[in-house]
């Protein structure tokens, strides 16, 4: 009997195979962009219909979680209407600075402690919720997304460059965040403590 | 742009920061930062301190997964679109 790609059951296999396994990453990602859960329900299911259509246009042995993630970002533009353009300062070497300071910053008061004391995962889902776009779409693809630079230029359709701007912006962002909740859990003030107890 | 000569100083080890954690450098400037790195007690913790923020931003992947519910929506609509799964 022919077994030939091109069978419809074979195509869905496929899929199956190669495209369901990623439902958590596109909601995730479609998550980012919409940052309203009925929303990213919308665009999961717009994005995997789009993907199930077009699924013989998917190059086999290719990345097929960057490829759905470029269908829901595409998407998502759509039904958004958003610019395609943008216009915003690359300077990523000055946000990479900023970043440190940042940190050289929380040394200071002793709230960089945080990070090896308790379980930020709270705390950090939601301070990406609370970060605003363009940043939150970066940071989910490269630093939760596992994303190169390349692939994320591609799935965002900016340059690397920009990518780079957005990413570190955006972590420079989520660093000040984690320093407010770092006060507000009393980090900081632990660390005083401690400096006027070993003087 | 830095240099990428295998000694770099504070500053250009630091602006090369977030690009050496994400391993997006060339071989010979991971080398330089790395080595850079090894020898400066001042950029080492941030180092240190950058790459704990970046593991514990990925570690959010666990919590945000797609819930069963939508899930099941997505299958169905798949299912209407001619899905079909043995």
């Amino acid at each position: 009997m022919d077994d030939t790609p091109d069978r419809p059951d074979t195509r869905d296999a496929e899929f199956a195979r190669d495209a369901l396994p990623f439902m958590d990453d596109v909601y995730r990602f479609a998550n980012s962009l919409t940052r309203n859960p009925a929303d990213a329900e919308d665009l999961v299911q717009e994005t995997y219909l789009r993907a199930y259509r077009s699924w013989h246009t998917f190059q086999p042995g290719s990345d097929a979680r960057r490829w759905l993630f470029t269908i829901c970002r595409n998407a998502f533009l759509r039904s958004r209407e958003k610019l395609r353009h943008e216009v915003e300062v690359d300077d990523s070497n000055a946000e990479t600075l900023a970043a440190v300071q940042a940190h050289a910053e929380m040394r200071q008061d002793g709230s960089d402690q945080i990070l090896s004391r308790v379980d930020l995962a709270p705390a950090l889902t939601h301070a990406l919720d609370e970060l605003a776009e363009p940043f939150r779409s970066t940071v989910i693809l490269v630093d939760v997304e596992d994303q190169s630079y390349d692939a994320a230029s591609e799935v965002l359709g900016v340059p690397v460059g920009t990518v780079r701007s957005r990413l570190f912006r955006g972590r420079r962002q989520l660093q000040e965040k984690l320093r407010e909740y770092a006060r507000d859990a009393g980090f900081a003030s632990v660390a005083v403590a401690k400096e006027h107890d070993d003087a | 742009m830095p240099n990428e000569t295998s000694t770099l100083d504070c500053r250009s080890a630091m602006q090369q920061l977030w690009d050496y954690v994400d391993c997006e450098l060339t071989t010979q400037r991971m080398e330089a930062v790395r080595r850079h790195l090894a020898n400066c007690s001042h950029c080492l913790p941030h180092a240190q301190f950058a790459e704990r923020f970046i593991s514990a931003l990925h570690e959010t992947k666990d919590d945000c997964g797609c819930p069963g519910e939508v899930r099941a929506k997505v299958m169905a609509k798949l299912r209407e679109a001619g899905l079909k799964l043995s």
